[in-house]
């Protein structure tokens, strides 16, 4: 499991729009919370 | 979730939802929720690496755990947390942590201006039973553009068909009239809802 202090692994998926989304894709923003969750149709 | 974004975005956060349905299964289910306005994304290919990547892909099962993750703009992983598949995640503790992390941080960021959102008196032209209408229709519900953009279906309604032909020259749909132009390809009809709608560029 990933620590606090590490670095965290870059990735490129697609949303819900179709949209290629990385951790580049938010230089604007200070931090980027990631709300894993296990399917749809449950809450988040 | 929804109504807490805006103190996510005044804390400079974005927020990202993630779990291993797939893009299209993601784009129904935020149709379902009446749109959703940060992005799911689909941790479909290969299923799960992303939360193998962070440790909380869960073999048993096949799903992403309930897991929160927060990472500076320089990739360092700030906080991790989870409240296991069944838990329920305390979202008001989250933004108050991503408060306190924006208030330490020292990184330089540009205020963001709010979306620009729609010109007056857009429309979107869509067909029944037509495959880019409906991925349109729901880019439209998700975004929570249904109040600024007027859908018009010229199956079934003829004077919304004759509208279109008079502006278009043809009764092709989707069409997306904006401030009296008209755009026919359903991707750069999204991308246009999306720039349109959120402050992340498509």
């Amino acid at each position: 499991m990933l620590k606090v202090g590490e670095r965290a692994a870059a990735f490129s998926l697609k949303d819900h729009l179709g949209r290629e989304i990385s951790l580049q894709t938010f230089h604007n923003k200070r931090h980027v919370m990631l709300l894993f969750y296990p399917l749809d149709w449950t809450p988040t | 979730m929804e109504g807490l974004l805006p103190r996510f975005r005044a804390a400079h956060t974005q927020v990202l939802g993630v779990s291993v349905d797939s893009v299209y299964c993601h784009a129904n289910w935020a149709r379902d929720l009446g749109g959703i306005s940060f992005p799911l994304l689909a941790d479909f290919e290969p299923k799960g690496g992303l939360g193998k990547a962070f440790g909380y892909y869960l073999d048993k099962g096949g799903i992403d755990d309930r897991a929160t993750v927060i990472i500076d703009s320089g990739g360092t992983v700030r906080h991790t947390s989870t409240v296991t598949p069944d838990g329920r995640r305390k979202i008001a503790e989250l933004v108050d942590l991503c408060d306190s992390l924006d208030r330490e941080s020292t990184t330089r960021v540009k205020e963001i201006p709010a979306p620009a959102g729609l010109p007056r008196e857009s429309i979107l032209y869509f067909k029944s039973r037509c495959g880019f209408s409906r991925a349109t229709l729901i880019a439209r519900d998700n975004l929570h553009l249904q109040d600024d953009l007027a859908a018009k279906n010229v199956t079934r309604d003829a004077q919304a068909r004759t509208d279109l032909v008079r502006l278009t020259g043809i009764d092709q749909a989707p069409c997306l009239v904006l401030e009296g132009k008209p755009i026919h390809e359903s991707p750069e009809i999204i991308r246009r809802l999306v720039n349109a709608a959120t402050d992340l560029t498509a």
